[in-house]
């Protein structure tokens, strides 16, 4: 049921590539019902996968050989982890075909290089085989690349080509350190099961899991490797900053568990104080940048930096809870960010042609478009992680588990925290509610849309669902980080 | 003498014959179709070469002469290349002020140059083979006598080549002189007798020199951008594809059934040149606006990167430097068949402006080409990129698994890469997002491109989905090699 969700995305890609140019209509609808689908394929495989294997170990999808001399095999399973991102990018994906509503200009293709980024990431979370892992993670280059270029604002070409550049790097970091895990391994094999068994040495684990982790985490936006994540996220049109904080960031944090952890638990260990202290610095210095930013989409975009820290903080706590945090903030911080950049985008830049908090502040935008105001006060509170929302329960988890390894960096990442709350309180003062000289308001804007409210409706209907009851995946998790594929990495601890 | 052995090459001349003979009878409207009787020729005899199998190597022409698995795969490679070229030919015949016929006759003479060199066992042969085909090219590249810069580049190819083939006939003088022979299988036997001599190393030095030439590589890499950008685009074509993959032969053959025994010595020199050689065309890749001056610095990169595979010194990294010429020949080949058509007087990359509106299948083909030379899957040009940097992680990790040392290379190979993904995507974003293009009038294709063009992509997307054929055939080539 899983493996569907990549081959109707790729299917609804081609088949908007056949439609007739013009017809604008037709490639909306054909790219909602292509995203509804393989939402509907990832809730029936999630339900699925939670009723047959409590266990949570890997269940394979397909499995056939693909390059025989080579020993590559086409090889998707999922797991528990794989599962939760597969629900990510699934709500992600209807939501930015919603937000994307109003894209006039060469829709077709813009839609088609959406699904053929949508279909990558599928492939991405789903493959077990290293190199086909890799030749999604590449192939999702390329729709990023154009969709940023061609449909971005401010700087977009810039924007995309360094998006594309810092990926092309992380993924050249991965590919060499794969291909001298499949030769040193003697094994000849890409299965991530094959060789998670295999101990490599210890000074080969020493270079190849910092080389590989941070080629991954290049695209989680690790401090001093961020940089293309504010400015790719400015440049890039609404639904493309959506899936780049919501979708693909989460690409190189799944990356560097997936890969890198599982197949170097050793070199993890001899780097997991450093990488946790970059985490942090990441924490404190995304929330601190955002603070004095003008641009909305910066602020944002930091703020992504910022909760991202958290994801890869959760990942160095090698226990239970820490890691069952840091999957849940990546399903999490997709949903959050995605809504941020929706309202931020498209129910403002859309309308007021500004996303300077000084041009905003006069024109009092929570009278002007009550809706989007109240979305983004919601999503705002979300972010800053309150109880009740999905962020509240995956920040408290990671900073327990950091509690117990790292208890001076889990202070700063408190005051990360604090500084979160205070830069989203700024943007709502200054961007929603300000006061004082109102005369812009006579300006009428056009009403936010029925596809607009439908999209903000799903991003904060889960958002609180998981905030809420957050078992649904917790129960997907958790069993999985108990399989033998973790056993390597999980120290143990409480929980 | 077996005659029968060089069927193939015979083949090929008596083609060329023929072509000139009718071309005396055949009045100047209807020399379009010389080209298309060439190519339907060239066909005939690549499926001819299909008939016949690697099978047991079989050495003639008094040891001179190998027929091997390894110079059949080249021989298929050079007759398609040959079929693609006499075809972009016939697209830019009215750009040749004059002769077309002869133009063919000498395509043909190059290419049985090249195919000598295929099955080359003979510093003799090679010699002139090499000859063959670097006298065929002083024509090709200044054959539009009437234009400059086509005239400047016949001008500096035939100098550097004059340059370079002295170092050949030097070195080869002193590997005679020390050896007392020019046959490689008879060089090999005295392999460690000679090592010990140091003028036996200088020749085979002065002979890779030589080859360098032919692939474009450091030290001799200059004159690449030049001459790619003034020749008849049909000529860069076969230049890039064709004389590039008869370097390579001949670097296999010299190095791995010649002298194994320095081989494995020169691994570091031969890494510390495809190290300099991928940087050098990448990085001077990234201002060029002529899309052939750029296709010519891309060249550069890829005799680096195909370099790996030999500095590997190992039979996967001959089998990688085979599968990835045959992806490179697609690849390169859909390339310039778009620039034959698209641009006829201007080769800056601002005249693709607008060509997907005006032809889609044009635009889509040398998109996909410029993401194959990038590197990115599931093309041709990534996976012959990944079984190269494959063949020398093996390398290193047969050295020292555990240290990162050992491999460098290939990390500054990743960093090439990187960077020609800058150039490559350029060229895409014009062709579909330029603002204002200012010609949309649509182009007519005929079916002599788009026949050839078809087959090119095909190729293209085969090759780097479904790679499990010809690397299989890459492999068993390469048993013709000694590591």
């Amino acid at each position: 049921m899983l493996a569907w969700t990549i081959l109707i995305s790729f299917l609804g890609a081609a088949a908007l590539v056949l439609l007739p140019a013009e017809s604008r209509r037709a490639a909306r609808h054909t790219a909602l019902l292509t995203a509804l689908a393989g939402l509907a394929c990832a809730l029936a495989g999630a339900v699925q996968y939670e009723r047959s294997a409590a266990s949570g170990t890997p269940v394979d999808l397909v499995n056939f050989s693909w390059i025989a001399d080579l020993h590559i095999h086409f090889h998707l399973a999922a797991d528990g982890v794989s599962i939760t991102l597969v629900l990510l990018t699934g709500i992600a994906a209807v939501a930015g075909v919603l937000f994307s509503w109003n894209i006039e200009r060469r829709t077709r293709e813009f839609f088609a290089l959406y699904l053929a980024l949508i279909g990558s990431v599928y492939g991405v979370f789903l493959s077990f085989d290293l190199f086909l892992l890799f030749v999604f993670y590449e192939l999702a280059i390329i729709p990023k690349y154009f969709l940023i270029a061609v449909w971005g604002s401010t700087r977009r070409e810039y924007g995309a080509m360094k998006l594309a550049l810092y990926s092309l790097v992380g993924s050249a970091m991965v590919l060499v350190g794969l291909i001298a895990a499949y030769v040193v391994s003697g094994a000849q094999t890409f299965d991530l099961t094959e060789l998670a068994k295999y101990h490599f040495p210890a000074a080969f684990q020493h270079w190849a899991f910092p080389l590989v982790f941070v080629g991954f985490a290049i695209l989680a936006g690790l401090w001093p490797f961020h940089t293309w994540a504010p400015t790719g996220h400015v440049a890039a049109p609404t639904a493309g900053s959506m899936l780049l904080a919501g979708v693909v960031m989460k690409l190189g944090a799944y990356g560097a568990l997936r890969v890198a952890m599982t197949l170097f638990p050793e070199g993890l260990r001899a780097w997991q104080n450093e990488i946790a202290l970059l985490a942090v610095i990441g924490i404190v210095y995304g929330a601190t940048v955002a603070l004095v930013q003008r641009d909305l989409k910066f602020v944002i975009g930091y703020s992504s930096v910022s909760h991202m820290g958290f994801v890869l903080l959760g990942l160095m706590t090698l226990s239970k809870i820490g890691l069952s945090g840091a999957v849940l903030q990546m399903f999490s911080h997709g949903i959050i960010a995605g809504l941020l950049f929706a309202v931020v985008g498209r129910m403002v830049y859309d309308r007021a042609h500004t996303r300077d908090l000084t041009e905003l502040q006069p024109m009092n935008l929570s009278a002007l478009a009550p809706f989007a105001a109240v979305t983004f006060v919601i999503a705002g509170a979300a972010s800053m992680g309150l109880p009740g929302f999905s962020g509240f329960i995956a920040e408290l988890q990671v900073l327990a588990g950091a509690w117990q390894v790292f208890p001076r960096l889990t202070l700063l990442a408190g005051v990360g925290i604090l500084v979160g709350i205070a830069f989203m309180v700024r943007v709502w003062i200054k961007a929603f509610f300000a006061e004082g000289d109102i005369k812009a308001s006579a300006i009428p804007i056009e009403p936010i849309s029925m596809p607009e409210r439908a999209g903000a409706l799903v991003l904060l209907g889960t958002t609180v669902l998981i905030g809420l009851w957050p078992g649904l995946l917790l129960n997907l998790i958790t069993p999985t980080l108990n399989s033998t594929l973790f056993q390597g990495m999980v120290k143990g601890g409480p929980q | 003498m077996n005659l029968s052995l060089l069927t193939l090459e015979l083949g090929v001349i008596g083609l060329a014959l023929a072509l000139l003979l009718i071309d005396l009878w055949t009045p100047p409207a209807l020399t379009g179709r010389l080209g298309l009787a060439a190519a339907i020729g060239l066909l005939l005899i690549l499926a001819l070469s299909w008939n016949m199998s690697g099978g047991p190597p079989v050495v003639g022409c008094g040891g001179m002469f190998a027929r091997d698995g390894l110079a059949l795969f080249f021989k298929r490679l050079f007759l398609a290349v040959g079929v693609l070229v006499v075809l972009m030919g016939v697209e830019y015949r009215e750009r040749l002020a004059l002769g077309f016929g002869e133009f063919n006759v000498i395509l043909l003479i190059a290419l049985a140059g090249m195919m000598f060199a295929a099955s080359a066992n003979d510093f003799v042969l090679l010699f002139v083979a090499m000859e063959l085909m670097s006298v065929s090219f002083y024509v090709l590249v200044s054959f539009q006598r009437s234009r400059l810069p086509s005239l400047e580049a016949g001008v500096k190819y035939l100098i550097l080549s004059a340059l370079a083939a002295a170092f050949l006939v030097f070195g080869i003088a002193l590997i005679f002189g020390v050896g007392n022979t020019t046959n490689f299988a008879a060089l090999n036997a005295e392999g460690v007798r000679l090592a010990q001599d140091k003028l036996y190393w200088l020749g085979l030095l002065m002979v890779l020199l030589g080859l360098a030439f032919k692939i474009a590589a450091f030290p001799l890499q200059m004159w690449a951008p030049d001459v790619y950008q003034g020749a008849p685009t049909p000529v860069t074509a076969l230049l890039a594809i064709g004389s590039k993959a008869a370097g390579f032969v001949l670097l296999l053959r010299v190095l791995f059934v010649a002298a194994p025994v320095l081989a494995a010595h020169w691994s570091k020199l031969l890494m510390l040149a495809s190290a300099v050689t991928i940087l050098y065309g990448n990085l001077c890749a990234i201002p060029q606006r002529n899309l052939k001056r750029l296709l010519g610095y891309s060249s550069i990169a890829n005799a680096g990167y195909l370099l790996l595979g030999v500095a590997a010194v190992n039979a996967s990294g001959a089998a990688a430097v085979l599968y990835y010429l045959a992806g490179y020949l697609f690849t390169l080949a859909a390339a310039f068949l778009v620039i034959c058509v698209v641009m006829r007087d201007n080769e800056d990359i601002g005249a693709l402006a607008g060509l997907s509106r005006r032809s889609p299948l044009l635009a889509g083909a040398l998109a996909l080409a410029m993401v194959s030379l990038a590197g990115v899957p599931p093309l041709a040009g990534f996976l012959g990129k990944f079984l190269l940097f494959r063949a020398l992680i093996e390398r290193g990790a047969a050295e020292s698994p555990e240290s990162f040392r050992s491999y460098w290379l290939a990390g500054v190979a990743v960093i090439g890469v990187v960077i020609s993904l800058y150039y490559y995507f350029a060229v895409i974003r014009v062709m579909y997002w330029a603002k204002d293009p200012p010609d949309l009038s649509p182009i007519i294709v005929p079916a002599r491109v788009q026949i050839p063009l078809a087959v090119c992509l095909v190729a293209m997307i085969y090759l780097g989905v479904m790679p499990g054929a010809v690397l299989a055939g890459a492999t068993e080539a390469v048993k013709a090699l000694k590591f």
